[in-house]
């Protein structure tokens, strides 16, 4: 159907279209555009008045898929700042020239295992997801989330406690690839499921109807989030200021109120 | 003047309508198109859409007849509020729906505990693909046979059971025939409403390869991992099926 194929190109001319414009008659010198990955929607809608109160400078959100925002980016897309979830958004931002200044890691983000309040299947560790008959709900391996959680499992194959095939139980147990990690929190939530994987920067939102349980070390890999100035910066000092802001001390604590951790 | 406009505006839809249609197939690399169809995901993504939208075409014609019926001839109280409510699903978002239906039918939804006592698990199955598609596309199908059986003349069934003809019989070869224009043209939108069916299917029934996920699940994670090609042949092969079943249809019709 034509409509799935041109899902991108629609989202991306929404996404355009609902860029915040900066209000009629300000300095533009006083104001700023930042892309933002989705993830970072809560953290960095907090610190904007706190950046504003610092440095006397507006700054306006647009917030989507690190993938779209690099897509529009490479487009023309009029910003300032790119906060992206991982590092290859980034890398291909650079390879494009889009980028004006080095990117910066300025926050990190651990895997969680998350199962209903109450813990249905009794899940006490990442071995109990291989368990049989346990409903567990993962993101697509296409999504970034779900690519990092494979990847994880694959790593406890053969470890004391876990069988050689692992990663291959938990898949048998896989009853839903959902298309991205919110609506994993959802069917969670809704207990649904019995256990999926999310970042632990969206467990936050979903209070007391979940509980969370950690990957042994060294299993799942960390997302890192870079963040640099766009070359074509309509407000190039504004944009520095911001990416200063987000790693100082002052930034950082916003993002660590969510549930980032510092880089 | 005013015909003039009439084709502009005319000519102007057709294009709309046809270009990204044509587009879709003029991105098509013939190559990739095989070795796409060809992949076990695709495979079971088409079989589990001809299989679910069959079944759910089944159970809203078994269904919705019968309600297409009351609603056109019946004279029973609250007879608009049902009228009414047969048609919310259309208006509804598909994710909506899903919602809904997960919050009744789900594991801890209203009817959770019943259905669990039952050993009955909705949610991510495919019984929950026939149910979302159920939900989201029956209502085309009653609108059209409702519309259908009100305009039918009631003079010639009358005739009919005059004859000797019982109500069922009646039913069966004139009222069915006379409406068959409307239930056809009804039974195409709701079809093609539940193959395209999207929303309602990943919140309720979720994901999962040869259980839930349809065409346009399998279409939608292709756009998403940037396999375009992969994408595009099912989409054409999607748009290929409504084609050939509308094409079908209006032949059928025309008998």
């Amino acid at each position: 159907m034509n409509r799935f194929a041109c899902i991108r190109a629609l989202g991306a001319f929404l996404a355009l279209a609902t860029v915040p414009a900066a209000p009629a008659g300000a300095d533009p010198a006083s104001v700023i555009t930042v892309f933002a990955a989705a993830s970072l929607h809560e953290a960095f809608t907090a610190a904007g008045p706190a950046f504003t109160k610092a440095t006397g400078t507006a700054v306006t959100f647009s917030f989507a898929g690190s993938d779209s925002l690099e897509q529009q980016l490479a487009q023309g897309a009029p910003a300032d700042v790119f906060a992206s979830a991982n590092e290859l958004q980034m890398q291909k931002a650079v390879a494009a020239g889009i980028t004006g200044s080095d990117p910066k890691t300025f926050a990190r983000n651990r895997l969680v295992i998350v199962v209903p309040s109450g813990n249905p299947a009794k899940i006490a560790s990442a071995a109990d997801l291989a368990k049989s008959g346990v409903k567990v709900v993962f993101a697509a391996p296409t999504v970034p989330v779900g690519a990092y959680t494979r990847a994880g499992l694959k790593k406890l194959d053969g470890r004391p406690g876990y069988a050689a095939d692992f990663d291959a139980a938990v898949e048998k147990n896989v009853v839903s690839n959902e298309l991205d990690v919110k609506a994993v929190a959802t069917k969670i939530s809704l207990g649904e499921g019995d256990a999926g994987v999310v970042y632990a920067t969206d467990v936050a939102p979903l209070g007391t109807k979940v509980e969370t349980i950690d990957f042994p070390p060294d299993s799942v890999a960390e997302a890192t989030y870079p963040i640099a100035t766009v070359k074509t910066a309509p407000n190039p000092k504004g944009a520095q200021a911001f990416v200063d802001f987000i790693l100082s001390p002052a930034g950082q604590a916003f993002l660590k109120a969510r549930g980032f951790i510092s880089p | 003047m005013i015909r003039a406009a009439i084709a502009v505006a005319s000519a102007l839809l057709v294009a709309f309508i046809v270009l990204p249609l044509a587009g879709l197939v003029l991105h098509l690399e013939p190559r990739a198109f095989a070795a796409a169809l060809a992949t076990p995901s695709a495979r079971n993504a088409l079989r589990l859409s001809v299989v679910t939208t069959a079944l759910s075409l089944g159970l809203t014609v078994a269904f919705g007849t019968p309600l297409a019926y009351a609603l056109a001839r019946g004279r029973f109280p609250g007879r608009r509020v049902v009228d009414a409510v047969v048609d919310l699903p259309i208006v509804v978002p598909p994710a909506v729906a899903g919602l809904a239906l997960l919050l009744v039918f789900g594991r801890n939804g209203t009817l959770g505990p019943a259905l669990h006592a039952l050993g009955i698990t909705l949610s991510f199955s495919t019984a929950a693909v026939v149910m979302a598609q159920v939900f989201v596309a029956s209502p085309f199908y009653v609108r059209a046979a409702r519309g259908g059986f009100t305009t039918v003349d009631r003079t010639l069934e009358a005739a009919s059971e005059t004859l000797g003809m019982g109500p069922l019989r009646t039913f069966a070869y004139v009222t069915v025939p006379l409406a068959a224009p409307a239930l056809l043209g009804g039974l195409v939108l709701s079809w093609a409403r539940a193959l395209g069916e999207f929303g309602a299917t990943i919140m309720f029934a979720g994901n999962l390869t040869g259980i839930s996920q349809t065409l346009p699940l399998a279409v939608y994670l292709d756009l998403e991992s940037g396999d375009v090609a992969g994408a595009t042949a099912l989409a054409v092969t999607l748009v290929a099926l409504s084609l050939a079943i509308v094409i079908a249809v209006r032949a059928l019709a025309r008998d």
